[in-house]
């Protein structure tokens, strides 16, 4: 076909479906829905996926969690700490420290337990975390005024409180400089020392940190910790450091295997997986859903180009007569049937990502337009006309002149 | 220009075999003006389908223009019919959304003429057939006579080797027939090859050359002046 020819299918689709147009934008409408939510939905996937991993990077870099106990039910994620009966000891601690600086950076043993925190008349219940110094470092979160305990405090088991945002909230209003005032957490009476940045998650922002040392003296007696953060030296040595504290806590604790073992060890880049993989799962299944409508929107043109066959079987038969081939006439329909696939494709393209911005200026959902995700639904609403435009046009390509053209 | 020999076209009906067109031959020089007369199911319309190169043959041979036709596939045929067949129907079928000028050029874009070429001899033709001044009118907007201009000024657009026309004056009151009758006179002073297919003795008449067609085989093939309906 020359491009003239094409040119003037173009001409001739434009003026039949302007001949049409409630119907042409019924029929378009179907794709356009299906571009857009597919653009949308993976708008949403994407922005899902990105906020997992910067919530995993707030956690902290290179980090591995030694947990006391089993996994619960294949996660390697706890919520909390908080009851678990504590099984890493002192000497765990120490033979963890000492190791390679290449694989182990730093440490920070952390016990927590629920308690009771009064400020003059406000009290409220808190997480009590018992830990070390190098905590902020290891997880990422840093004081915002005052500051974290030090070395001398966690020595000398001083009665010393670093608060979470919410309780800054809960008992300053958010207001003035809490450093200096004095905090009682189950009766003691301690001195606020820092507050730390907001983290937006509640099991961070409603805890209080007191130095490991005072923990064991005043909340629980108990020497053992329940989760060891760590910090793992380099990225790449990630899993070769969680084997290496994993060998060595087997040994002390004289276990045969993990699979029975009092510990267990969650590295971070399994969390990524893990949590990406559901992630890619939920966009998969947000993409498929939108996909499907994108193939009901082609079968809406496949429906309404039969119909149009139907209606211009003479017109077929006079241009058989004319001379047309079954190439034109095919072409002919084809075009039209690209011609508002396409163009519901355009449409369904803009409504997609103004949609995902609005989800995420309006809805407070985390979305992001991907490129390829723009061209990838466009594509496949061009492949949608290819596929459900082929078989009404080679249907009208098929007719017989002289049954077409005797038809009323 | 035509040469027709043996020419049948049967129909399977369940059990009943229909001889529409049974063994016929003719030839039909150029330059010639024709008349294919018959009553309706006499076969002049299968004939017809075949000159046009709209049907084949279920047997014998049709030469036009020294090509035989009878094996052709699909779209050899439509190649044929876009460059050596003009068709004139007796409901014109010209394309309601499409203007005067557009419907005539029609036939060029299926020849691959370029829009320039295409336009120029669109214009030219409708000046012959007497409607310039109405390229931009759509069908719906001409009275029937000029509608059939437009449908043969369409018919002439390719420049083919026969004109076919079926009952061009089937669909108009008499005096635009009349009109469109001199218009075919006209054409075919100018050097055009006319066939008229119709079932009006009247119409048949005017043409140079009567074949009188009835239950698919030839009944007369003689002069107009010379024929007795």
């Amino acid at each position: 076909m020359t491009g003239s020819a094409l040119l003037e299918n173009v001409r001739m689709s434009l003026r039949s479906i302007r001949a049409n147009k409630v119907r042409a934008f019924l029929t378009a409408l179907g794709v356009m829905i299906g571009t857009g939510a597919v653009i949308a939905m993976l708008a949403l996937g994407a922005g899902a996926q990105r906020s997992v991993e910067s919530s995993l990077e707030s956690l902290g870099s290179n980090l591995l969690l030694l947990y006391s106990g089993q996994p619960k039910g294949g996660s390697l994620v706890r919520r909390s700490t908080t009851n678990i009966v504590p099984t890493i000891t002192e000497a765990d601690i120490v033979a963890i420290r000492a190791m390679d600086p290449e694989l182990v950076a730093s440490v920070a043993p952390e016990s927590s337990a629920s308690g009771q925190a009064k400020f003059g008349n406000a009290s409220t219940t808190v997480t009590i975390v018992g830990t070390d110094v190098e905590y902020p470092t290891i997880r990422n979160i840093h004081p915002v005024m005052g500051e974290f305990f030090l070395p001398t405090d966690v020595e000398s088991r001083k009665a010393v409180v670093v608060l979470g945002a919410q309780l800054y909230d809960d008992f300053f209003g958010g207001m003035g400089d809490p450093v200096g005032q004095k905090v009682r957490l189950n009766g003691l009476s301690y001195r606020v020392a820092g507050l730390m940045e907001r983290k937006g998650n509640s099991t961070t922002d409603l805890s209080v940190f007191i130095p490991i040392s005072t923990y064991q003296r005043y909340i629980i007696g108990a020497k053992d910790f329940a989760l060891v953060n760590i910090q793992a030296g380099n990225t790449d040595r990630m899993r070769e450091a969680q084997s290496a504290i994993e060998a060595t806590l087997l040994r002390l604790h004289k276990m045969p295997s993990l699979e029975v073992a009092d510990f267990y060890v969650a590295n971070q880049l399994d969390l990524l997986d893990t949590l990406q993989g559901v992630a890619g799962t939920f966009t998969l299944l947000l993409g498929g859903i939108a996909a499907i409508s994108l193939i009901v929107g082609g079968i809406g043109i496949m429906n309404i180009m039969l119909v149009s066959v139907t209606e211009r079987t003479r017109e077929i038969g006079v241009r058989m007569a004319l001379g047309a081939k079954t190439n034109d006439i095919i072409a002919q329909f084809m075009t039209e049937a690209i011609i508002l696939s396409v163009g519901g494709g355009l449409i369904g393209v803009a409504l997609g990502v103004g949609s995902s911005y609005a989800f995420s200026i309006w809805g407070g959902l985390a979305s992001t337009v991907e490129p390829m995700s723009v061209v990838l639904s466009f594509g496949f609403s061009l492949v949608i006309g290819l596929v459900f435009g082929g078989y009404p046009a080679y249907r009208a390509s098929q007719l017989d002149p002289i049954e077409a053209l005797r038809y009323e | 220009m035509i040469e027709v020999s043996g020419l049948s076209r049967h129909y399977t009906m369940g059990p009943t075999t229909v001889k529409a067109v049974d063994d016929v031959s003719f030839t039909i020089q150029s330059g010639e003006f024709v008349a294919i007369v018959g009553p309706s199911g006499s076969g002049k319309t299968s004939l017809m389908n075949i000159l046009g190169c709209l049907d084949s043959p279920s047997a014998g041979s049709y030469r036009l223009a020294g090509d035989e036709t009878s094996k052709l596939k699909k779209d050899q045929l439509a190649e044929i019919r876009s460059r050596r067949i003009g068709f004139v129907f007796q409901s014109f079928n010209l394309l309601p959304r499409e203007s005067a000028l557009e419907n005539v050029e029609l036939p060029m874009i299926y020849q691959g003429v370029s829009r320039k070429n295409r336009r120029e001899r669109a214009l030219a033709m409708l000046q012959k057939v007497g409607l310039d001044g109405r390229e931009g009118h759509l069908p719906s907007e001409l009275s029937g006579g000029q509608r059939q201009r437009v449908a043969i000024a369409r018919a002439l657009a390719g420049v083919p080797s026969i004109l076919l026309a079926d009952e061009p004056t089937g669909a108009l009151d008499t005096k635009t027939g009349v009109e469109i009758m001199e218009l075919f006179h006209i054409l075919h002073r100018d050097g055009a090859t006319l066939i008229l297919v119709t079932h009006d003795p009247k119409v048949a008449r005017q043409a140079h050359r009567v074949i009188q067609v009835e239950d698919g085989k030839i009944l007369a093939d003689v002069a107009a002046s010379e024929w007795v309906p």
